[in-house]
């Protein structure tokens, strides 16, 4: 019966992004239409200059009926001609579709003006320093979260506490400045930013380290920051897991501390831990496209900054659709996951 | 019902004071009140938070100093800023031509040069000046200048921005004739070829030289109308102030004590209006249930999918706003961080038997949920009310630093706007980008040590195994 939560589940998902993406169309509606106008307006001059050039002797007459002629022809296609509601419900199909329209300042790497060609470009390098990161702290943070819980109470587990307090509120993309500054100013063993040198290195295996070498310093920063709370997150539910009967049976029966804990309990615990690190990473993403603009990282949180310093309005707003589809779509598959692993989830539906 | 709710918020104390790590936090949280109420005496620039972002108001402050207790740490000294006002006048006349003849003496003993000196000087009508600055060891560099002024106006003539050629010149009789040549006059380090050592090296590594110098300003004023009517001399030293100057020659303690107030202001009222809000959406979801129950369910998801600081980011970008509706617009995201929890707390305590005599004696909706389901989830709401004002601050500091913050106030995120966009991290200029990160993580910690510390009690499974 798995297939069925999972249809249901993806439909709901889906269901969500139209709402939400409805929801944005309707808030931005007024300054996505300004600059559509702007930008119709831009293309008709064009194509008159084009036009005056090839034919020298056109009437000027001529010339104004065309551009009127023209502005309206592209006004009824982006229906701009259409009551307010029809717009902003045209606009949330054309937003789901991926139709994100044209940018007014930023171009993709071939010079291409599509949002979606120049956000579909750095999706995967966002992918690639969030997926590397997100393996190695969960990791990390599963580790450190069993020494707690096996010495919860202890020194260990208190100070380990504290640490995690004091990084609570500590923005990463401070640190990261920081890091670079001792990593790249006072110490220069890493670059200071970007994804690659310039020009990248030719042969594929040079291009490989060179990629791992631009990693170490953003994945470092991120990682240091972020294992904590996956560690206290696992703590706690292996901390409940330790209190459950099961537990307390096995412990009768006399098997080791070590089986117990990383047999009964982590084989137990495992769905909630994972799901859980992913949703936090997941939540971080937001603070960590910030970041991405500290390393000059060319992601999508990157693309945010440039968008903004440039005021281009169509790549803020694409950029907005595509994370949260990127968003949803995440929180869409850790159900998935976690319904897979834990078949009690996709019975009752409902939590 | 008064009294066993104090007995309870009582027991509650009792529990809090064992946690160490929760008295910290309220230890801090008094450290942090204290300095707002103290802003008004601890401000060393009356008008900082209002004229943070004017030129003008900071043009007497030197540019990039470092922190004035840095020299604790250094066996060479960095000189610090000194004012001589009104330095004595001499004056000769001749018919309508008066020459005002001023000397100060600079007793300069420090192992790095000041960052810049100049005269100040607020002069009507016309006026002609020769500045005149005189080295221990008898090297002079000259300035002659005249200036029309039309109205009252003030002048400033500064080491760096008019002796630099100069200084340039007189290096060049002493540095190595292809050193000097390979210079670019306007590239030299100014302040250090004034004050170095009249030796091979001047421009390569000057050697400070220590003595008494001497700045004469002659102030020529041409016919009757022209006054000077006030004069200064200034020194900007190298250190300046608790925390240091910016690179637009701001007091960096100004901004860090601008910016806790504002941070209080915009971590508490922002986790104040969402756990509020929160938790009333919880516990009304949680009580009602059936169709309402689901549809409040429906609208929490809605908002809890969509990716906080893009929609923030998109939204400040596109609207512009001031800080009230930018933590508005973070009330909007923010209250579902509680309702979960709430909700299921909530259909806990509906079963309670209580709640049925309530319902039994007719008492209406509302008294139900605010005098016996609310009230019992106080201790939670502080809890979480704590542990979401670090979240509201980092927002705003990072809506701040991609350039979208308010610009009518200081904040500790526009501050390290301004250090990141000048470009002080790979300038390696720390005490910019410190202390208000650091700033930040202590208000962060604050907040979460009082929220787990909160959190740990209300959940007492979590302390052992």
């Amino acid at each position: 019966m798995y297939w069925k939560y999972f249809v249901r589940r993806i439909l709901y998902a889906v269901m969500i992004l139209a709402v939400t993406v409805f929801v944005f169309s309707a808030l931005f509606s007024t300054v996505a239409e300004q600059v559509l106008r702007a930008q119709i307006i831009e293309q008709v001059n064009a194509e008159a200059l084009t036009l005056a050039r090839q034919r020298t002797s056109l009437d000027p007459n001529a010339a104004q009926v065309f551009r009127e002629f023209r502005t309206q022809q592209l006004i009824r296609r982006h229906s701009l001609d259409q009551p307010m509601t029809v717009r902003i419900v045209k606009r949330t199909l054309d937003a789901l579709t991926l139709q994100l329209g044209n940018s007014t300042q930023i171009k993709s790497a071939a010079g291409e003006t599509d949002v979606m060609t120049i956000i579909a470009e750095r999706i995967p390098r966002t992918l690639l320093l969030f997926g590397v990161v997100a393996a190695i702290d969960i990791v990390a943070g599963i580790w450190l979260g069993m020494r707690k819980a096996r010495q919860a109470g202890k020194l260990m587990d208190r100070s380990t506490d504290i640490v995690t307090m004091i990084v609570f509120g500590l923005p990463t993309w401070w640190l990261g400045m920081l890091l670079i500054m001792v990593f790249a100013f006072a110490i220069p063993i890493f670059p200071s930013g970007a994804m690659h040198m310039s020009p990248p290195p030719e042969s594929s295996l040079g291009y490989f380290l060179d990629l791992m070498y631009h990693l170490v310093l953003p994945v470092f920063t991120l990682v240091i920051l972020g294992f904590w709370g996956r560690a206290y997150i696992t703590r706690n539910i292996v901390l409940s897991t330790l209190q459950e009967d099961f537990i307390m049976s096995a412990r009768a029966r006399g098997l080791s501390e070590r089986r117990i804990v990383f047999g009964h309990t982590l084989r137990a615990a495992a769905p909630p831990i994972v799901t859980m690190s992913l949703l936090a990473l997941l939540g971080s993403v937001g603070g960590a496209l910030i970041f991405e603009g500290i390393f000059s990282w060319p992601g999508l949180g990157n693309l945010y900054w440039v968008a903004v310093q440039q005021n281009d309005i169509p790549v803020l707003m694409g950029n907005l659709t595509v994370t949260t589809a990127l968003y949803i779509g995440g929180l869409a598959f850790l159900d998935l996951i976690y319904g897979f692993l834990d078949p009690r989830v996709k019975v009752g539906g409902k939590a | 019902m008064k009294g066993a709710r104090l007995s309870g918020l009582r027991r509650f104390w009792d529990e809090y004071r064992q946690v160490k790590s929760g008295l910290i936090g309220i230890g801090l949280l008094v450290v942090f009140i204290l300095i707002v109420l103290l802003e008004p005496v601890a401000l060393p620039y009356r008008e900082a938070n209002e004229r943070w972002r004017d030129i003008n108001y900071w043009q007497d402050s030197p540019r990039l100093a470092l922190p004035v207790w840095v020299n604790w740490f250094t066996s060479k000294d960095y000189p610090r800023s000194t004012v001589t006002s009104e330095p004595k006048r001499e004056e000769v006349a001749t018919g309508t031509l008066r020459v005002i003849t001023m000397e100060v003496p600079y007793e300069f003993t420090s192992g790095h040069p000041p960052s810049d000196m100049y005269y100040k000087l607020y002069l009507t009508g016309r006026a002609s000046i020769a500045f005149e600055f005189i080295r221990p060891d008898g090297e002079k560099v000259e300035l002659r200048r005249s200036t029309a002024v039309d109205g009252a106006q003030i002048l400033r003539l500064s080491a760096i921005e008019t002796l630099q050629e100069r200084a340039y010149a007189m290096g060049a009789r002493y540095e190595d004739p292809n050193v000097a040549k390979s210079r670019n006059p306007r590239m030299i380090d100014t302040m250090a070829v004034l004050f170095g050592q009249a030796t091979k090296g001047i421009f390569t590594k000057p050697a400070i030289l220590d003595g008494t110098y001497r700045m004469r300003i002659q102030v020529a004023l041409v016919n009757e109308q022209s006054q000077l009517n006030k004069a200064e001399f200034v020194v900007l030293g190298g250190v300046s102030g608790i925390l240091g100057t910016d690179g637009d020659r701001r007091d960096l303690w100004c901004g860090f004590l601008g910016g806790t107030k504002w941070a209080l202001l915009i971590g508490l009222l922002t986790s104040l209006i969402s756990v509020v809000v929160g938790v009333v959406y919880g516990v009304a979801a949680g009580y009602f249930g059936g169709w309402i129950d689901a549809l409040m369910n429906r609208i929490f998801e809605v908002v809890l999918s969509i990716p906080l600081l893009p929609i923030l980011i998109v939204m400040s970008a596109v609207f512009n706003p001031s800080i009230w509706i930018i933590i508005a617009m973070m009330c909007i995201f923010f209250w579902v961080g509680p309702v979960k929890t709430v909700r299921s707390m909530a259909l806990q305590i509906k079963e309670h038997s209580y709640i049925e005599a309530a319902k039994a004696l007719g008492a209406s909706h509302r008294r139900i949920l605010f005098r016996h389901m609310v009230p019992q989830l106080i201790p939670y709401s502080f809890a979480s009310m704590a542990l979401a004002v670090p979240g509201a601050i980092l927002f705003e500091a990072s809506i701040s630093l991609i350039g979208l913050g308010d610009p009518t106030i200081v904040s500790w995120g526009q501050v390290l706007r301004d250090a990141f966009s000048s470009g002080a991290v790979l300038q390696g200029i720390w005490w910019w980008i410190i202390p208000p990160g650091v700033a930040i993580a202590l208000m962060g910690m604050t907040f979460a040590f009082i929220g787990f510390a909160m959190d740990t009690i209300l959940n007492p499974k979590l302390k052992t195994r």
